[in-house]
């Protein structure tokens, strides 16, 4: 029987080709513009480390001016701590891993042949690599041991060490980092989170740092952060001790929780730390530390930005004036047909039969559509990536690494041509099959 | 008037299915159309906000310094000489952070010691020669002397503020409202002075996408380098800024070993950069707008098109006791206005619902009503044309159709 009406449904289409190329492109257009922004919106809100969702908490303190909250979002602690604040609650030992870091521009030179380049590097205490479950090419990361005092070791980014040693395991060898002594321990595999949710402070879609170095070395050679510092409290910062000394916030800290009981104990006891301090003058604010998970980190940090919002309803307020139009247009085209509808009522066809044989005319209507669609969508996206890798000159990084057409854009259009049919073709077909034979009989 | 509205607005209401689909496309049309045109035309204000800066002739370079043999002073003397005797060069500047970027930096100012410090303001550490390498326009005060140029902060000394100051407008008209700001004081944390010698307008700072851009104020201030790279601002002649560059990386790449360029752009880049999600917001609207218009006005003429086919015997009828071809048309056009009518009616509530939600929900500012009027007009005028050819076909059906049967 499907065979049977779906054979009926193409003899409709030849009958009105072009009604049919209608329906098909507004169904088309709708699922296009539906698949592109929810593939955006899809990349835009993921959680890239969803696994560990329960276990990976950020660590803030709201340390800031009594008189003014930090920034818009008056209920939210800074998004960063200061040094001496990281250093007391580094000294925990409730953790399972636990780390402390900031990101820098550092010059690596004296790396074979290759000319000095800037390269942004990230200074984080050890636990880094294995806390982000980052992925390792060659060797590994330092231990605890290597942070303090700080040994000279860094780990290279996959693509920096295909820049500076043309890709070979370079694990021993030794270069220079801001004209300092350092030995490659360790390379990494490709990675890259998106967002980049163990730091926001840069663009959210960039690339990761192309080096990492132990935390220390930052206080060693008194680097600066080139992502976010703010302080609020006037205080005389001539040098970079009396900086670290001070309230402006700078530092991301992370730590993983193992269970409820932990995250409760680590709670309380940054909760005591802060007290303590209090008295001693500090945090005139109320009490508000917080552990927050990522998947919670990245809706504080509003990581899916509005406009991708509006455009997702809009996309569907269009999608919805392109189904109603074929409604319209199918209503049309059934009552045009229904002499031969008839026809078939008359030989026998039940109205149930006559309803299936429309929503079939109707969801093949709909499959064409969504395939249709979905090379729209493919067509959009890559404009809309050549639009954003022209701006940013060719590097990465930025909403281009937002538009790669994947499972979510195939499984949404086939979501959407389901609905289509549905939305578009219960009517018409319910419509076409309480038309009594007769009436089309007779007149012929 | 030979016809009035009371027959055709029976005739619909026993046939309604068609017409209430296409009332309904078009609410929803102009609900989309005029809160999407509104957003395009608030990110296109946006965009064209005067910079007050010459941006298409200006291009940066980013460097370095990266070994303790590093001096930054006699650095910046040697590549602003380089930069400054290159034929093509309109002026050059050292600079803090690239304007238009969004990295920059910022600090509280108060017109009295002590007082409560609420707003940050962007700042830009400069030399005399800023205001010719942006291009920007002085329009009172005077610029900064040579001598004035007071040495990078160190990490000895990194809380000394300057004796004077360059006030954008914009900053001096909220620091001093409706007064001359000229020789007033300003205060920063640390209750530390300086006098507002000059002020610019327009000019706008390191981050476009902000409200008030244009607060900003230039610090007479060799930049510090311990933050890790040291900007130049460069401005050359038109035409001659991608030549310019070439040459300047070539160079400055190699004069100097402790010290390496990370990168040599234009400016626009930059500007580019901070509008793209502006520009892609745009794009994206204004085309889906465009395809919603069509896929009405395609509603509107299909509906037109098969309640003519359907009704072909009844026209004919009506030609043959009398009615002319005007009359026809007019009967089509009139309800099809009619339809139109109600559905932007319908859309209007949707239009102004959705642009309150907005509104709430995304900060954005409540609809402008200008563009709830265009829309209606825009979407009756697209109705009413929409249905021309099919009434027009309608209006040739001959009166003998009428004794013809089936």
């Amino acid at each position: 029987m499907l065979g049977y009406y779906t054979r009926l449904a193409l003899k409709s289409f030849r009958r009105n080709p072009g009604l049919t190329a209608l329906m098909v492109i507004a169904i088309a257009l709708g699922i296009a513009v539906c698949v592109m922004t929810l593939t955006v919106y899809h990349a835009m809100s993921g959680n890239p480390i969803w696994w560990k969702n329960d276990r990976l908490y950020a660590v803030t303190m709201d340390n800031w001016d009594p008189n003014t909250p930090y920034r818009a979002q008056p209920k939210l602690p800074p998004p960063e701590m200061t040094y001496k604040d990281t250093q007391s609650l580094l000294a925990s030992n409730i953790p399972e891993r636990k780390v402390v870091m900031y990101s820098t521009d550092g010059v690596i030179s004296g790396a074979g042949s290759a000319a000095a380049q800037r390269v942004g590097t990230r200074l984080t205490t050890a636990d880094f690599f294995s806390m982000f479950e980052v992925p390792f090419l060659y060797g590994n990361g330092w231990s605890a041991p290597a942070d303090s005092p700080p040994q000279p070791v860094i780990v290279l980014s996959r693509e920096e060490n295909d820049k500076l040693f043309g890709g070979a395991n370079s694990v021993g060898r030794t270069l220079r980092w801001n004209d300092h002594e350092f030995r490659v321990i360790g390379v990494l595999d490709d990675w890259f989170p998106r967002p980049r949710y163990y730091d926001l402070n840069g663009g959210n879609f960039d690339p990761p740092d192309g080096a990492y170095i132990p935390f220390r070395w930052g206080l060693d050679l008194e680097l600066l952060n080139n992502e976010d510092t703010d302080c609020w409290r006037p205080e005389k910062i001539d040098s970079f001790k009396d900086f670290v000394a001070s309230d402006c916030i700078w530092l991301q800290m992370w730590v993983e929780l193992p269970d409820a009981a932990t995250r409760v104990r680590m709670q309380s006891f940054i909760d005591g730390y802060w007290a303590q301090q209090r008295n001693a003058g500090r945090f005139p604010r109320p009490l508000n530390n917080r552990l927050t998970n990522v998947g919670q980190w990245l809706r504080d940090r509003e990581v899916v930005d509005n406009d991708n919002r509006v455009l997702v309803g809009l996309a569907f307020a269009f999608l919805a004036v392109c189904l109603i139009n074929t409604v319209g247009l199918l209503l049309a085209k059934f009552l045009n047909g229904a002499a031969i509808t008839g026809v078939r009522r008359a030989l026998g066809a039940s109205r149930r039969q006559i309803f299936i044989q429309h929503l079939i005319e109707v969801g093949a209507l709909s499959v064409l559509g969504a395939l249709l669609g979905l090379a729209l969508a493919a067509l959009g996206l890559a404009a809309v990536h050549h639009l954003y890798a022209a701006a940013h000159l060719g590097h990465r990084g930025g909403y281009q690494e937002l538009t790669h057409l994947d499972y979510v854009g195939v499984v949404w259009a086939v979501l959407l041509a389901l609905a289509a049919t549905l939305a578009a073709g219960l009517y018409p077909a319910w419509r076409v099959g309480r038309l009594p034979p007769a009436v089309y009989l007779k007149s012929q | 008037m030979s016809l009035n509205v009371r027959p055709i607005l029976s005739a619909l209401l026993r046939n309604r299915t068609g017409a209430v689909l296409v009332a309904m496309q078009i609410a929803i049309a102009l609900a989309v159309l005029v809160n999407a045109l509104y957003i395009v035309m608030q990110r296109v204000e946006k965009i064209r906000r005067p910079t007050g800066i010459d941006v298409a002739n200006i291009f940066v370079v980013s460097s370095a310094g990266f070994t303790d043999h590093y001096q930054a002073v006699p650095s910046i003397r040697e590549d602003l000489a380089y930069l400054r005797g290159l034929p093509g060069v309109i002026a050059a500047t050292p600079l803090n952070a690239v304007p238009l970027s969004g990295g920059g930096s910022s600090f509280p100012l108060v017109t009295r010691p002590d007082a409560q410090r609420t707003d940050n303001f962007n700042y830009f550490e400069v030399d005399e020669q800023a205001l010719d390498t942006l291009g920007v326009r002085l329009v009172a005060g005077r610029n900064f002397r040579h001598d004035e140029i007071t040495p990078p902060l160190t990490k000895t000394d990194a809380a000394r503020f300057a004796p004077e100051i360059i006030v954008s407008r914009a900053l001096a008209e909220r620091l001093f409202p409706h007064q001359s700001p000229l020789g007033k004081r300003v205060y920063d944390s640390l209750n530390q002075a300086a006098t507002v010698i000059g002020v610019v307008d327009p000019l706008m700072g390191s981050w476009p996408y902000n409200e008030h851009a244009d607060w900003v104020l230039l610090v007479p201030r060799l930049p510090s380098t311990f933050l890790g790279s040291l900007d130049y601002l460069v401005r050359t002649r038109p035409g001659q800024r991608d030549a310019l560059m070439r040459i300047v990386e070539a160079h400055l790449g190699k004069s100097n070993p402790d010290r390496v360029i990370h990168w040599v752009r234009p400016l626009t880049y930059f500007k580019d950069l901070s509008y793209l999600g502006d520009r892609a917001m745009e794009i994206f609207l204004a085309t889906v707008t465009g395809l919603l218009i069509a896929v009405t006005c395609l509603g509107v003429f299909a509906l037109a098109t098969f309640n003519v086919s359907t009704r072909t015997k009844q026209i004919g009828t009506r030609r043959a006791v009398g009615a002319r071809r005007r009359d026809i048309v007019r009967y089509f056009l009139i309800e099809n206005g009619l339809i139109t009518s109600s559905g932007i009616l319908v859309g209007c509530a949707l239009a102004l619902g959705t642009g309150y939600w907005l509104s709430l929900q995304y900060a954005l500012p409540r609809l402008d009503l200008y563009y709830l009027v265009a829309g209606v007009l825009l979407l009756w005028a697209i109705g009413q044309l929409a249905a021309w050819q099919p009434a027009r076909r309608a209006a040739a059906v001959p009166p003998s159709v009428a004794t013809r049967t089936v």
